[in-house]
């Protein structure tokens, strides 16, 4: 199986040597820098696919295309060890997805300095790429230091309203997570003594010898609210708006889409299997800081009047059932979890975008000034209306959110079945803002801003460059709700052979 | 050829007009209508080939597994999903042929045809799923497909409220019902529906349990969204929004009464105290939908309040009809079947019927009359459209049950025999709305068809062509006989005998002279109080304070209008302060504190560009470093 681990390397480096690329085709004109960069972002998908197309779910030891790069590191335990494994390859998969979707989106865009926009985001795409990729924690936080620098970089002078403030904001509390993280993995490698930050090493380690439970404690705490601030755990979720808000829409969608499930992600693949302990320490901050997301943080989505930063909290409030989830720490929960990372990954890059594509048109993100875009703009309006229902988790577009929810509410109530009531109120918040959206975009009259608009700037529809990144990302979607088991089947066995996820099935 | 490839290709023939209308032919409304008539026209040939040629069988192939969580996508065809499906494919294809006339002229007609085609989809999934998740899913699609015709009309900001009304009421349904089956599988391990009634007729103890009292009522929280029992109904009325054909296939004839044939699917599992919840439940909707009705203007409105109440008779019809099985006095035909089960379904099959063609009939006259919708603006109608006028007649004789002669005389009556056996305080309110069925009925007909045209349209009027009217004729049929039991092919009789008994049961005669009573007093009353085409509601003039209760529809909307903004708006607009104050600005300023003096210096360096982060992110490597080194 590990005959085609180089693919797994060219994936992450062929969007870095495509961003290189991009600088020095520059002076060849724009066509160029387009082809080299969605090269960039294509070739990855292919090979995810391919890679996907090949996995067996049942291979031993969970991990395939496993492949081990000396580092000149080795006396401190860090090597370039790649491999993918039931859990990680729907997520490298996703990002591919996505990454193609916001990297057609970005090469049509109008940005100034195109190239140098390209470089940062295919730089970013590597890095998602390898994030999923690692074995090693190391290069797992490497890589995704790596994706998170030029996000700041483009929110800082691509972004919109308020990207000064943004950015700021963004890179505190992002660089505020990703130490503290970085501090909870450095305890554990000096803690364990295996001397390797290498997960497969490590794990084995620890399921020899376990820490110490005040060990554990502390350094699960490090790593979830570390964690947790970078996957906007609520109340340390501020920046996610605020920063979605701002970013360029392709950023966002990279960010929101992807980047921001390398904590959730930490906590399935690392932090809970290393750590068992110290996440039951933590369970009950999980869960009242969880039902903050979805019950606090849904509510504040209603009162948006900005589209984009509306899309931000509804992401937020997302990220609520996946902890919930992760809580639970059963097969279900956890799966559950990791099925919703990839279907909410692709919606919120669609809904990003989309509204991105709904600015073009009216010139502004104000919901109230809005109005009647259906009329002038059906197709767009079918695929946002799609990618609403998507997100609030309607069977049909949203089928594969769907079931990613009711997993994860299934496990909760066993879990605890009070809790159930609150999660799946979330159902009905989601719905509100939703639809309100939809309705103050879309429906109804045109509103006298947007008239004023049209003056300047004549509203069509979608035209075909902005048609197939959204429609690449619905088609996954699509096909993900209608054949979950092409995604559940290596979740299911991965996190089968995972003895801290295995038991609380039972 | 195995059963199960028929059920597919009924599900394939509307997804495929509906795929094939949302990328080719968008902008071509004639071909767009012809594949969809032609989808509806081959679902009706298939699902009658699975009704009378086919066995009853079951058809499950996994779906997904996660853990211990699997679901398997499946068909369930026994007799009551059969005669459902009979309900929805050959309305579902007269209101397909009627759109063609109605919506000829609108320049949206290829969205309203494909809008139609997934609606088809969705429905005829959710009769045939065979576990309560499959079931779930396409409870969610009809509801979605409804939102999208209900807002048919984009520009108009009435319709835009309405279908957003629609969605977000029959979430908070949707709400009870997920949490009822989460409840199901966290008990019993398994959605499937053929399993799950397996294990409560193995262990009759179940049925005292107070947890599957809980599951009961909160898989019924689904009905109450979908069916519009109180206090949910109020999305209903306003989904007349949405282009008439949609009114009457969708919201009367078989989408709101899928939350009835939701009750009669997991029948099995309903205790004795979850049955009198909705028991009461139901009566309580049938009256208060009735009296709101008799003070409606607008002819849809009216209608629509009409199939609140009916479906309210539909809702009490099941728990009156299992409570009696549960007391063990019924007399029981059928293994599955109970009498609750026959009577909802008898009364859905001829409500189907009679009440398609009531809101075909007032899209026949809307669309004379230049979309004039209030009838008092009406009146003459009668010579000006006879064929309208004459079904439209027949349908409504069949509302108000005029006793003998129609199909809706002996559905009514199976309900109130089971409510004279089981309950006789639910048994008058139920004659009680019958006498408000027949007065708002006569009203609107009196008012609407007879004296002399009020209005420029109404003067205009003139019959339509055959599309509408053939429609309006086989359903009319369909309103009459469809109370006999010979009227229905051998397949579909099992639960129609079973509902007929009912009628004809051991107290038939008193049943049959209160039904008739009521049937004569409310006609009568009309009659005396409404003039032929009369100008002005004489009862708001003889008692305004009762009249201005229904009017306003019992405050229901005002209530929840109120709820949603001067409540949850509020609330979500405080705790958006709260965020914006207290969390962005005091604790996190308070925050970067921690990150202190290389916040302001951040600030000071003019943030945004990449060395200021970079500074920042190596001081802090060396920050953490030290601490790394000296703690640990």
């Amino acid at each position: 199986m590990n005959d085609f681990a180089s693919l797994v390397q060219f994936s992450i480096a062929v969007p870095i040597v495509a961003a290189f690329l991009t600088l020095f085709v520059k002076s060849w004109g724009r066509p160029a820098v387009q082809i080299v960069s969605v090269t960039g972002f294509a070739l990855p998908l292919i090979f995810a696919l391919f890679l996907w197309g090949l996995y067996d779910p049942s291979t031993p030891g969970g991990y395939a295309f496993v492949s081990n790069l000396d580092t000149g590191l080795e006396m401190i335990g860090v090597s370039l060890h790649l491999g993918l494994n039931g859990v990680s390859l729907p997520l490298f998969v996703m990002a591919s997805v996505v990454g193609l979707a916001a990297g057609l989106f970005a090469a049509q865009s109008k940005a100034e300095n195109l190239s140098r926009y390209l470089f940062c985001l295919l730089i970013m795409q590597g890095g998602l790429m390898g994030v999923f990729a690692s074995i090693d924690i190391f290069f797992f936080y490497f890589f995704h230091e790596l994706a998170l620098i030029p996000t700041f970089i483009m929110v800082g002078i691509w972004g919109g309203r308020d990207r000064n403030y943004a950015a700021m904001k963004m890179t505190i509390y992002l660089t505020l997570g990703a130490m503290l993280s970085l501090v909870g993995l450095i305890a554990i490698y000096v803690k364990s003594g295996a001397e390797s930050f290498d997960l497969i090493t490590l794990k084995a380690h620890l399921a020899e010898m376990p820490l110490a439970d005040s060990v554990q404690n502390y350094a699960f705490g490090l790593l979830l609210f570390g964690f947790g601030i970078l996957v906007s755990l609520w109340p340390l979720h501020t920046w996610a708006p605020l920063g979605y808000g701002a970013a360029p829409s392709s950023a966002a969608m990279l960010h929101a889409g992807v980047l921001k499930k390398f904590g959730l992600y930490g906590l399935v693949q690392v932090a809970i299997p290393l750590l068992p302990d110290g996440m039951g320490h933590w369970e009950n901050w999980i869960v009242w800081l969880a039902l903050g997301n979805i019950l606090v943080v849904g509510l504040i989505a209603m009162a948006q009047r900005d589209l984009k930063q509306m899309i931000g909290y509804s992401s937020v409030m997302h990220m609520g059932y996946a902890f919930l989830g992760i809580a639970a720490m059963s097969v279900l929960g956890v799966g559950g979890v990791v099925l919703m990372m990839v279907a909410h990954g692709l919606t919120v890059a669609l809904l990003f975008m989309l509204s991105t594509m709904v600015h073009h048109r009216t010139q502004t993100f104000e919901m109230n000034e809005m109005g009647g875009l259906a009329k002038k703009a059906p197709v767009l309006a079918a695929f946002f209306v799609c990618a609403m229902m998507a997100s609030i988790g309607l069977p049909g577009p949203g089928l594969a959110n769907f079931w990613g929810e009711i997993s994860i509410f299934l496990a909760v109530y066993d879990f605890r079945n009070w809790l159930v009531y609150a999660v799946v109120a979330g159902i009905v918040i989601s719905a509100i803002y939703g639809l309100r959206a939809i309705a103050s975009v879309f429906y109804g009259e045109e509103t006298d801003e947007f008239i004023e608009s049209q003056k300047e700037v004549s509203v069509e529809d979608m035209s075909w460059a902005e048609r197939v990144p959204a429609l690449i990302l619905i088609v996954v979607m699509f096909f993900i709700g209608f054949f979950p088991k092409t995604v559940t089947e290596s979740i299911n066995d991965a996190l089968e052979s995972e003895p801290v996820y295995a038991q609380v099935g039972e | 050829m195995g059963s199960e490839l028929y059920a597919y290709a009924l599900l394939a023939f509307p997804f495929l007009s509906a795929t094939a209308i949302a990328f080719l032919f968008r902008r071509n409304g004639l071909v767009a209508s012809g594949i969809s008539v032609a989808a509806a026209a081959l679902i009706l040939a298939t699902a009658l080939h699975i009704i009378f040629r086919l066995e009853n069988f079951e058809f499950n192939v996994h779906w997904i597994e996660l853990g211990s969580f699997s679901v398997s996508f499946g068909f369930l065809i026994n007799d009551l999903a059969k005669l459902m499906l009979f309900v929805v494919a050959f309305v579902g294809f007269l209101v397909h042929v009627f759109s063609l006339g109605y919506m000829k002229d609108d320049p949206n007609k290829a969205r309203f045809f494909g809008g139609l085609s997934i609606f088809m989809f969705s429905m005829l999934g959710l009769v045939m799923a065979s576990s309560l998740v499959t079931l779930f899913v396409f409870w969610e699609l009809v509801g979605f497909s409804s939102y999208m015709l209900i807002g048919f009309y984009l520009g108009k900001p009435s319709a835009a409220a309405a279908s957003k009304k629609a969605f977000i009421v029959n979430r908070v349904g949707d709400f009870g019902f997920l949490i009822g089956i989460i409840m199901v599988f966290s008990m019993f391990g398994t959605f499937n529906l053929t399993s799950l009634s397996e294990i409560f007729s193995g262990d009759a103890s179940l049925l005292q349990t107070a947890s599957v009292t809980a599951i009961g009522l909160f898989l019924f929280c689904g009905t109450v969204g979908k069916s519009g029992q109180l206090p949910l109904h109020v999305w209903l009325p306003d989904a007349m929004e949405g282009p008439t054909p949609v009114s009457a296939l969708i919201h009367a004839a078989t989408m709101v009464a899928a939350g009835v044939f939701l009750l009669c699917r997991t029948g099995f599992l309903m205790t004795v105290d979850a049955l009198t919840v909705i028991v009461w439940v139901g009566v309580l909707t049938a009256l208060v939908a009735g009296l709101t009705a008799i003070a409606q203007r607008d002819i849809k409105k009216i209608l629509a309040y009409s199939t609140v109440s009916q479906l309210g008779y539909m809702v009490a019809a099941f728990g009156l009809g299992s409570l009696v099985a549960l007391s063990g006095s019924g007399s029981h035909e059928h293994a599955i079947v109970t009498g609750g089960v026959a009577a909802a379904m008898f009364h859905l099959t001829t409500h189907a019927f009679f009440k398609a063609l009531l809101f075909l009939g007032s899209g026949s006259i809307i669309h004379a009359c230049h979309h004039e919708q209030d009838i008092f603006k009406m009146g003459g109608l009668a010579k000006k459209m006879p064929i309208t006028f004459w079904t439209f007649t027949l349908a409504l004789l069949a509302l108000i049950g005029t006793p003998f002669i129609t199909a809706g005389f002996y559905s009514k009556d199976a309900i109130l025999a089971l409510a004279y056996q089981q309950d006789k305080v639910a048994f008058s309110a139920l004659v009680f709305g019958a006498v408000l069925t027949a007065f708002y009925m006569t009203r609107l007909w009196k008012i609407a068809f007879l004296g002399s045209p009020k209005s420029e349209g109404a003067d205009h009027a003139h019959e339509n062509g055959l599309v509408m009217t053939i429609p309006l004729i086989l359903l009319s049929i369909g309103s009459i006989l469809g109370g006999f039991v010979w009227f229905y092919p051998e397949a579909l009789r099992p639960i129609i005998l079973i509902g007929e008994h009912l009628a004809h049961g051991e107290n038939h005669t008193t049943v049959a002279l209160f039904g008739g009573a009521a049937w004569a007093i409310g006609l009568a009353v009309a009659w005396i109080l409404y003039g032929a085409g009369a100008k002005e509601d004489r009862l708001e003039r003889t008692s305004k304070p009762l009249h201005t209760l229904f009017a306003q529809k019992f405050y229901f909307d005002h209530v929840y209008d109120w709820y949603v903004a001067k409540i949850q708006q509020r609330i979500a607009l405080t705790l958006h302060f709260i965020e914006q104050i207290v969390l962005s600005g005091l604790i996190v300023r308070g925050m970067a504190g921690i990150a202190g003096l290389v916040g302001i210096g951040l600030r000071s360096l003019h943030v945004g560009n990449i060395h200021t982060y970079v500074y920042w992110f190596i001081g802090g490597l060396v920050l953490f470093w030290a601490l790394a080194v000296g703690i640990f």
